[in-house]
C-alpha cells in the first residue's frame, strides 16, 4: 500500500477524533477514502480498518449495506437516477434507458472513458421535480432527453470537480 | 400562495433561499430560546409541548412530549438528541425544503428540545442525497455557535449543547429510530425491538431522543406563542399545528405546502396544488408517503390528521401525497414501490427480506402479462405475513399492496385476462437494486435476472 | 412468577422467561430458527409465531420476543398461526437449493424438520432462485451460502456471544451474506460451534464432511479430554472411526458450546500411527505373551532389588477407572505408589484446590457467568481452559469486572484488566483481592517495583470488595493462598482432564516424578510401569535415564517416545472405546460412555474394500483393551489379590467420595461435598525468591498443545511457531531484538526459539509454547540459560 497523502491522513485523523467513539466516523472515513481512491477498493477498506480500529469485515458489513458507498469501480460521475414511484409515473424508465443508450452502458455500468456510471436510486427526495436524478450532490429536475443531453455535455466538458460526500 | 393560511414553518419561504440568522431573528427568531434558557425549567418546556399535543411528523405520529418523558428521570450522564433527516420515504421531501427555507428555525427547535430533555449533544442525521443541506446545516450551526446559541454555556447559563452532522450512506431503514442509532454507532442499521426504548438506552447506551426535523421546527412557535395558539392552528378537532404536505405526482403544482392539520385531502390536491394537470383525470392518491395505502376517490374529503385518518383505515404517515391519474397503471406503481422496499430492506426478518421480493416477483409477472389468478391469491396471502414483520418496514410495504388489492382489483384482473398491461406499459425492466456496492469475491453471483454488473 | 397455559398445559416460569422457553418447559416445541437457548431471541425468522388467546398480549405474536405473563393462554396450533408459519417456511424455501441429498446437514437439519412439520411441500413461487458464491473459511467450517435462511444465529454467536469480528453479515435486503471480508480461516477458536448452531447446511463441519450421515453414526455421550473443564460432548463414530465431536448440553458446564480444541482433537483415536499391537522385548507379540513378559520383568526386578525398585507412573489424561486400577495394582504388588504429578507438592496443591470447593463456595462455569466480578489467577483462559473464555465473556457482557493475573500475554475477546505478573507474585494478588476497598498500602508493600500496576490492583481490590457475587478462578499452585471469605466463589483450573481424578485418588504419600527421577539416578529404581503418560513430556529427568532400567512396561494408546522405548507394550483403548469416569476441575464427577468397540476402522482395514472379503481371519486391530483391564490381567499374571471393581472400592473407602456411585452419576454430573481445607494441609510452598534469570512459563498452544491433540492429525500441525515471548524491557536488558534466535538451556541439547517481544508478558518471565522441544526446560533459566544465537 502506498502511503496516503498527508492531507488525507490528517483529515482521517480529524474525522476519527472529532467524535466520541471512532466507530461513529466509519461512514465518514469510508467516504473520504472513496473520494481519494475513486471507490472503496480493498486497499481503501484496509486503510479504513486501520484508522478506525475496526475489522475489514465490520466495515464491509457497512459498505455493502449502504447505497452510496461503492465497492466496485465507478465513473467520475455517478448518476443516481431516481426510480421510485413518482419519477416512475413520469416515465423515469425512459430517462433511465435513454441515459444507458446515450452513454452505451448497461444499468450499473461505467462508460469506457471512466466518466459516468448509471445507477438506479431509491427516491432521492425531489419528487415535486420528477423525473429527477442526482449527480455529484446536485439535483437535475423535470428531465427530458434534451435536458439529459445537456447535462451529459456539460459534465463531459469537465467544468465541475466531483463533489461526493466526504 | 394562499395568504389566509398561517405560515409558521414557511414564514421565510418568500425569500426564495435559506434565511440568514439575522432574517430569522428579525421575525422573532431565537426569542423562544432566550425566553427559555435560564428562564424556564426543562419541565416547563416539556409541559408546553405536552399541552400543545405536538405529534411526531416523521410518520408514526407519536406525541413528542411523551417520547421525551421516556427518559429515566434519575439518569445521570450524557443524553442525546438525534435529528432524523433521513427522509427516504418515496414522495417525501418536506424536510429538505424546510432546511432550505429556515435553517435557524430548525436549529432553535433542536436546542429547545435538547434543553427540555437535558441533552448535551445532538446528532443531525442526514441522508447522502441531501449533501447540500448537510453543508448548509454545518454552516448555519457554526453561525449559531458564534452567536452563542450553541456550544458551552449557552446564553451565559450552565446549559451546554452542541450538534454535529452525521452523514448517512443511504438506506431507507436508517429512518427508523433504533436503526438510526445503530447507524450512527457504526453498526449495521437493523432496527432493535424488545428491550428498553431508545429514550432509555439509545446512542452509546445513553438515553436518546430521536425526533423528526419538522417536529423540532415546531418547538420555537409552541414555546413562544403557547400551546393554545398551536392547537388553534389546526383545522380538525383533535389536531394541533400546521403540517408540511409534500404533494407530487399528477397535479398541476407539485410542491411542499404548509397547511393546517385537518385540511381535507381534496383541498390540498385541488385547491393548493392546483388540481390535476390539463387533460388528466384523478384516480387515486397515496396520502402519507409510500407506506400508506391508495386512497379511493370516495375518501377525498377525509381530514388530514392522525386520528381521523386512522379511523378511516388510512394513515397520515409523513403527509406526502402522491397523486395518480386514470392513465397510470397501479400494478406498475405498486411494483415500483415494491422495488423500492425490496431494495431498501435491512434483511433482518423473513417477511421483509424474502416476502417483499416475493410480492415484487408476482407483480412483475402480472404487469408483464404473465400473471395468473393463483398469483392474486398468493399476493393476498402475503399481506398478513408482511404485517407481522420485525419492524414497521414490511407492514408499511404491505399498505400500497393492500390498497391495490382492496380498491383496484379490477385493474389487476385486467392484466391477467388481457395478458398484458392494459395501460400499454411494456413488461417491467428487471434491474435489481442499485448495487454499486457488491465486492467481487462474494455475494450473490451476478445473475442474469439482476442484469447489474456492479 | 407468571402462570400461563400453553396448548392446555399449565406452566409456571420465572419472570422474564420468553413464551417459547416456557413452552419448552411445558413440553411443547414451538418451531424456531433464530431463537436459541444460549443466544436468546432475535425475532428474525418469524417462525415461532403463536396465537395469544387470552392475557395481556392478544393475537398472533412471536413467542421468542414475548415474555411470559400471568394469565396468558397460548395456542401453538391455532389455524392462523399454522398458516403463518407455513408461509414463512414457503418464503425461506423459495430460495433454498433443495440439495439435501448432497448436504451434510441432511437428516439432522432443522430446516428439513420445520419444512416437513410446517406442511410446506410445493414451491408455488415462480421466480428464480438467488445464488451466492461461497468462501473458504479454513479447515474446520464448510460454507454453502445458497442454503442459508438468514436466521443470524452464526453472526450473533460469532460476534455477540464470542466477541470475534472477522465473520458476520454483509449486504442488505435479500442479498444478505454471512462470511468474511475475504477467504481465510476463522479467527474464532469456538467457530466449530457454527456447525452445531446453523439450522441448515450452510455452515457444516468440514472434517466430518461426506464421512457419514449422522443417523448412520454410533453416538454416545462423552466428556472432553482436552482440558480440565469436563465439557460434555457427543462422540459420533462410523465404521469404528470417530467421525466428529459435537457439543452436548450441560447447563452447568459448557452450556450448548465447546471449543475447537475439544471438537477437532479426536483424531488420535483412528490415527494410523496409533500403536495397536502388544510388544514384548520390543517385538510384536500376542497379548498373552506381552502380559507374561511384563509380569516376568516386573517380578524379577522386585525379587532382585525389592518391591521398591518398581516405580509406577500414572497419567493425567486417564479415566478414574484406570487411575484406580493402577493404584490398586501397585498397592497389591507392594511397589511404590503411582506418581501422577511432577512433584508431591503439585499433587497436594491439586487436591487442596478441589477440597476448597465447599458447597457455599463451589462454582460451576455457569455460575461463573453470573458473577459480577471475577479474578482469574495463574490461568491463561484460552490456553488452559478455553471455554472459560466464553464464560468470562458472558459475565463481562452482563457487566462483571474481569481481572486476570497471569505472566502470559492474553488476547481475550472481552473487556478485562490484565495484571502481567510473574508466578511468584500471584499469591500476593490474592491478598490484594481480599484486602477490601482500601488496599493501597498493601499494594505498595507487595508490589513495590510495579507502580504501573497499582491503579489496576486498586481497581481489583475495589471491584472484589463491592461485588455481590465475586468469584475466583485459580491454578492449583495458588490453592494455599485462597481467601477464607465464603462470599467469594471458587473455580479451580487444573492441568488436564484426569488431574482432578488423580489428585482425589492418589495416595497422599505418593511420590512425585521428581522423586522417582532422583531415586532412579540413585540406582534405587530398576523397573518402571507407565500407564497413559509420556515420560518424555511429563518427567524429562526420568526419561533421560530410562537406559538404566531393567524393565520398562508401557500401557498407552498414543505413539509417544515412551512407547517407542518400551520393552513391553500393551495397547490401551481410548475413552471413545472404554467410556469411564472423569472428575472435572469444578470437582464434579461425570461419566463418559463408549461410542464404539476398539479395533481398526473398517476403512483402514480393507483399504476401502468394504466389507472385508476374508472372513476367516480375526478382526484386526482389536487388541487394545481398557488400561484397567490390563492392570487386572497383569495383577493376575503376578498372582495378586486385586479388587474386582477398583474404582468403586476406592470411592467407597474415600473420605470425600464415599457417597458417589460411578455407575449412577446423574447426567449433569455430581459434585461431592468437599470438606474445605484438609487438616493436614501442607504449608504453602515458600515464595520462591526472585531467582536470577528468567522464570519459564509454559503456554499450551490452542491446538496440538495437550498430549492427545499432539497426535490428532487435524490439530497436530497447528501448534504455531516455537517462539520465546519476552517483555521488551527484559529483552533490552538481554540485548535481544524482536525476531532474534535464542538457545534455551534445556538439559542435554539447547532448544532454539525465535524471540518475540510483547508488552503483555510479565517482567522476569519467558513464555514458551508447550511443545516437545521445550518439555525439558527448567522452571528457571539461570543467567546463562538464554543465549543469543547468531543466525547463520
Amino acid at each position: 500500500m502506498s502511503p496516503l497523502p498527508p492531507e488525507l491522513s490528517t483529515e482521517l485523523h480529524r474525522l476519527v477524533t472529532a467524535v466520541d467513539n471512532p466507530r461513529e466516523a466509519a461512514v465518514d472515513v469510508m467516504y473520504a477514502l472513496q473520494h481519494h481512491y475513486g471507490y472503496l477498493c480493498d486497499e481503501a477498506m484496509h486503510r479504513a480498518a486501520e484508522v478506525l480500529g475496526m475489522t475489514t469485515l465490520e466495515l464491509e458489513s457497512l459498505a455493502t449495506f449502504y447505497d452510496y458507498l461503492y465497492r466496485r469501480p465507478v465513473g467520475r460521475y455517478v448518476i443516481h437516477v431516481c426510480d421510485s414511484v413518482v419519477c416512475w409515473m413520469f416515465h423515469q424508465d425512459s430517462i433511465f434507458d435513454y441515459l444507458c443508450r446515450t452513454l452505451g452502458v448497461p444499468p450499473g455500468g461505467t462508460t469506457e472513458d471512466g466518466l459516468f456510471t448509471v445507477l438506479p436510486a431509491a427516491c432521492v427526495g425531489n419528487c415535486h421535480n420528477a423525473p429527477t436524478m442526482l449527480i455529484n450532490g446536485r439535483f437535475y429536475d423535470r428531465l427530458t432527453p434534451e435536458a439529459v443531453d445537456a447535462v451529459i455535455a456539460e459534465l463531459r466538458a469537465g467544468t465541475e470537480e466531483p463533489v461526493r460526500c466526504k | 400562495m394562499q395568504v389566509d393560511i398561517p405560515q409558521v414553518l414557511f414564514k421565510n419561504r418568500h425569500l426564495g433561499r435559506p434565511a440568514t440568522i439575522d432574517e430569522y431573528m428579525a421575525g422573532g427568531g431565537y426569542e423562544a430560546l432566550r425566553a427559555t434558557i435560564g428562564q424556564r425549567t426543562p419541565a416547563e418546556v416539556l409541559q408546553l409541548v405536552l399541552d400543545a399535543d405536538l405529534r411526531g411528523r416523521g410518520g408514526a405520529g407519536f406525541p413528542a412530549g411523551r417520547k421525551w418523558q421516556g427518559i429515566p428521570a434519575d439518569h445521570v450522564g450524557t443524553r442525546y438528541v438525534v435529528i432524523n433527516t433521513d427522509e427516504m420515504e418515496p414522495g417525501t421531501f418536506k424536510d429538505r425544503v424546510l432546511v432550505n427555507v429556515d435553517p435557524h428555525l430548525v436549529i432553535e427547535g433542536i436546542i429547545l428540545c435538547a434543553y427540555a430533555v437535558g441533552a448535551c449533544e445532538g446528532v443531525f442525521f442526514i441522508r447522502p442525497s441531501y449533501e447540500g443541506d448537510a453543508k448548509l446545516i454545518e454552516q448555519e450551526t457554526q453561525v449559531a455557535r458564534e452567536r452563542g446559541y450553541l456550544g458551552k454555556n449557552i446564553l451565559g447559563t450552565e446549559f451546554c449543547f452542541d450538534v454535529h452532522v452525521h452523514r448517512s450512506a443511504g438506506r431507507y431503514i436508517c429512518g427508523e429510530a433504533s436503526a438510526q442509532i445503530k447507524a450512527i454507532s457504526g453498526l449495521r442499521p437493523n432496527p432493535r425491538k424488545g428491550g428498553p426504548r431508545t429514550s432509555v438506552r439509545g446512542l452509546w447506551d445513553c438515553p436518546t431522543i430521536v425526533n423528526n426535523l419538522e417536529t423540532l421546527a415546531n418547538l420555537p412557535g409552541i414555546v413562544r406563542n403557547g400551546p393554545a395558539w398551536f392547537k388553534s392552528l389546526a383545522r380538525s378537532e383533535s389536531g394541533s399545528g400546521t403540517k408540511l404536505y409534500s404533494v407530487s405526482g399528477m397535479v398541476a403544482r407539485p410542491g411542499c405546502y404548509e397547511l393546517p392539520i385537518g385540511v381535507t385531502i381534496r383541498d390540498i390536491i385541488f385547491t393548493h396544488a392546483g388540481g390535476m394537470p390539463p387533460g388528466k383525470t384523478f384516480k387515486t392518491v397515496i396520502p402519507g408517503g409510500a407506506s400508506t395505502p391508495y386512497l379511493p376517490e370516495t375518501l377525498l374529503d377525509l381530514e388530514m390528521d392522525f386520528d381521523p385518518m386512522k379511523k378511516a383505515g388510512q394513515r397520515f404517515g409523513t403527509a406526502s401525497l402522491m397523486v395518480f391519474d386514470k392513465d397510470t397503471c397501479l400494478v406498475g406503481a405498486t411494483l415500483s414501490l415494491m422495488e423500492f422496499f425490496a431494495r431498501e430492506s435491512c434483511g433482518w426478518c423473513t417477511p421483509c427480506r424474502e416476502g417483499i421480493p416475493y410480492v415484487r416477483e408476482l407483480l412483475r409477472r402480472i404487469e408483464g402479462g404473465e400473471g395468473t389468478e393463483e398469483h392474486i391469491g398468493m399476493l393476498q396471502e402475503m399481506l398478513p405475513v408482511l404485517d407481522l414483520a420485525y419492524c414497521a418496514f414490511a407492514p408499511g410495504a404491505a399498505e400500497p399492496l393492500r390498497g391495490l388489492l382492496t380498491h383496484f382489483m379490477d385493474e389487476v384482473r385486467a392484466h391477467i385476462t388481457e395478458k398484458r398491461c392494459p395501460f400499454g406499459n411494456p413488461p417491467p425492466h428487471v434491474r435489481g437494486k442499485a448495487c454499486g456496492t457488491r465486492p467481487p469475491q462474494f455475494g450473490p453471483t451476478p445473475c442474469p435476472e439482476d442484469q447489474c454488473p456492479i | 412468577m407468571p402462570d400461563l397455559i400453553i396448548d392446555g398445559r399449565p406452566v409456571t416460569v420465572d419472570k422474564g422467561v420468553s413464551v417459547i422457553e416456557a413452552a419448552e418447559r411445558a413440553g411443547v416445541m414451538i418451531p424456531r430458527f433464530c431463537w436459541h437457548k444460549s443466544l436468546g431471541a432475535a425475532g428474525a425468522c418469524r417462525l415461532c409465531a403463536v396465537m395469544f388467546v387470552e392475557g395481556p398480549v392478544k393475537g398472533l405474536e412471536m413467542s421468542c420476543m414475548t415474555p411470559a405473563a400471568d394469565g396468558m393462554v397460548v395456542e401453538t396450533g391455532h389455524p392462523k398461526a399454522v398458516a403463518f408459519r407455513r408461509q414463512i417456511i414457503e418464503l425461506l424455501m423459495a430460495n433454498h437449493p433443495h440439495d439435501c441429498p448432497v448436504c451434510d446437514e441432511g437428516g439432522h437439519c432443522l430446516l428439513q424438520d420445520e419444512t416437513i412439520s410446517g406442511g410446506h411441500s410445493l414451491r408455488r413461487f415462480p421466480g428464480r432462485k438467488r445464488t451466492y458464491q461461497d468462501q473458504n473459511l479454513g479447515p474446520f467450517i464448510q460454507h454453502e451460502m445458497n442454503r442459508c435462511i438468514h436466521c443470524y444465529r452464526c453472526a450473533r454467536f460469532y460476534q455477540d456471544y464470542c466477541g470475534y469480528r472477522d465473520f458476520g453479515p454483509m449486504q442488505n435486503a435479500n442479498r444478505v451474506y454471512f462470511g468474511r471480508f475475504e477467504d481465510g480461516p476463522l479467527d474464532n477458536p469456538f467457530a466449530g460451534n457454527l456447525a452445531d448452531l446453523c439450522p441448515t447446511g450452510t455452515l457444516t463441519d468440514k472434517p466430518g464432511r461426506f464421512v457419514a450421515r449422522r443417523w448412520d453414526c454410533q453416538r454416545a455421550p462423552s466428556v472432553c479430554l482436552h482440558c480440565s473443564l469436563g465439557c460434555n460432548v457427543t462422540a459420533l463414530s462410523r465404521y469404528r472411526r470417530v467421525a466428529r465431536i459435537e457439543a452436548r448440553d450441560n447447563a452447568a458446564i459448557n452450556g450448548a458450546f465447546i471449543c475447537d480444541r475439544g471438537r477437532y482433537g479426536f483424531g488420535y483415536q483412528s490415527a494410523q500411527e496409533r500403536p495397536r499391537a502388544p510388544l514384548a522385548a520390543g517385538r510384536p507379540a500376542t497379548p498373552e505373551e506381552a502380559l507374561r513378559a511384563a509380569a516376568g520383568l516386573l517380578a524379577a526386578a522386585a525379587k532382585r532389588h525389592g518391591p521398591d525398585a518398581v516405580a509406577v507412573v500414572g497419567g493425567q489424561r486417564s479415566t478414574m477407572e484406570t487411575q484406580a486400577a493402577l493404584i490398586a495394582l501397585a498397592r497389591a504388588a507392594g511397589w511404590r505408589a503411582p506418581a501422577f504429578f511432577a512433584a508431591a507438592r503439585e499433587q497436594a496443591q491439586a487436591r487442596q484446590a478441589l477440597y476448597a470447593l465447599t458447597p457455599p463456595r463451589a462454582r460451576s462455569l455457569a455460575d461463573l457467568a453470573k458473577a459480577d466480578a471475577v479474578l482469574v489467577v495463574g490461568v491463561s483462559p484460552l490456553a488452559d481452559a478455553p471455554m472459560l473464555t466464553l464464560t468470562l465473556r458472558q459475565a463481562a457482557r452482563a457487566g462483571a469486572a474481569i481481572f486476570l493475573a497471569d505472566p502470559r500475554p492474553l488476547a481475550l475477546p472481552l473487556d478485562h484488566v490484565h495484571l502481567p505478573l510473574a508466578p511468584r507474585q500471584l499469591a500476593a494478588v490474592l491478598a490484594v483481592a481480599a484486602a477490601g476497598e482500601d488496599a493501597s498500602g498493601l499494594i505498595q508493600q507487595k508490589f513495590p517495583l510495579a507502580p504501573e500496576l497499582w491503579p489496576r490492583l486498586e481497581a481489583l481490590a475495589q471491584a472484589m470488595a463491592k461485588a455481590k457475587r465475586p468469584a475466583l478462578a485459580y491454578a492449583p499452585a495458588l490453592a494455599a493462598s485462597l481467601p477464607g471469605d465464603d462470599r467469594v466463589g471458587l473455580f479451580p483450573v487444573l492441568a488436564q482432564a484426569g488431574t482432578a481424578g488423580a489428585a482425589l485418588l492418589a495416595p497422599t504419600d505418593a511420590p512425585g516424578l521428581d522423586e522417582l527421577a532422583a531415586e532412579l539416578a540413585a540406582g534405587r529404581i530398576k523397573a518402571v510401569i507407565a500407564v497413559e503418560t509420556d515420560l518424555f513430556a511429563a518427567a524429562p529427568a526420568l526419561a533421560a535415564r530410562l537406559d538404566a532400567l531393567e524393565a520398562l512396561v508401557v500401557l498407552d494408546h498414543l505413539p509417544t517416545p515412551t512407547v517407542a522405548a518400551a520393552q513391553v507394550f500393551l495397547p490401551t483403548a481410548t475413552l471413545f472405546e472404554t467410556g469411564g469416569t472423569l472428575a472435572a476441575s469444578d470437582g464434579r464427577l461425570q461419566r463418559a460412555e463408549p461410542v464404539q468397540a476398539p479395533g481398526l476402522s473398517v476403512l483402514a482395514d480393507g483399504a476401502g474394500d468394504h466389507p472385508p472379503r476374508d472372513y476367516a481371519r480375526p478382526l484386526p486391530g482389536t487388541d487394545p483393551a481398557p488400561a484397567a483391564f490390563w492392570c487386572d490381567r497383569l495383577g493376575r499374571a503376578l498372582s495378586l489379590e486385586l479388587p474386582r471393581h477398583p474404582l468403586a472400592e476406592a470411592l467407597a473407602a474415600h473420605p470425600v467420595l464415599a457417597d458417589l456411585d460411578p455407575v449412577t452419576l446423574p447426567a449433569e454430573g455430581q459434585r461431592p461435598t468437599y470438606p474445605g481445607r484438609e487438616p493436614a494441609t501442607p504449608e504453602s510452598p515458600p515464595a520462591q525468591p526472585a531467582a536470577e534469570g528468567l522464570a519459564v512459563v509454559m503456554e499450551t498452544p490452542f491446538f496440538g498443545g495437550d498430549e492427545l491433540s499432539r497426535y490428532a492429525p487435524l490439530t497436530a500441525d497447528k501448534t504455531g511457531p516455537a517462539v520465546a515471548l519476552l517483555h521488551p524491557d527484559d529483552a533490552a536488558g538481554l540485548n535481544l531484538a524482536d525476531g532474534a534466535t535464542v538457545a534455551l538451556d534445556c538439559g542435554d541439547a539447547p532448544a532454539t526459539a525465535a524471540v518475540r517481544l510483547h508488552p503483555g508478558v510479565a517482567r522476569g518471565v519467558v513464555v514458551v509454547p508447550r511443545l516437545p522441544r521445550f518439555d525439558a526446560l527448567p522452571p528457571n533459566l539461570g543467567p546463562c540459560g538464554l543465549r543469543r544465537r547468531e543466525t547463520p
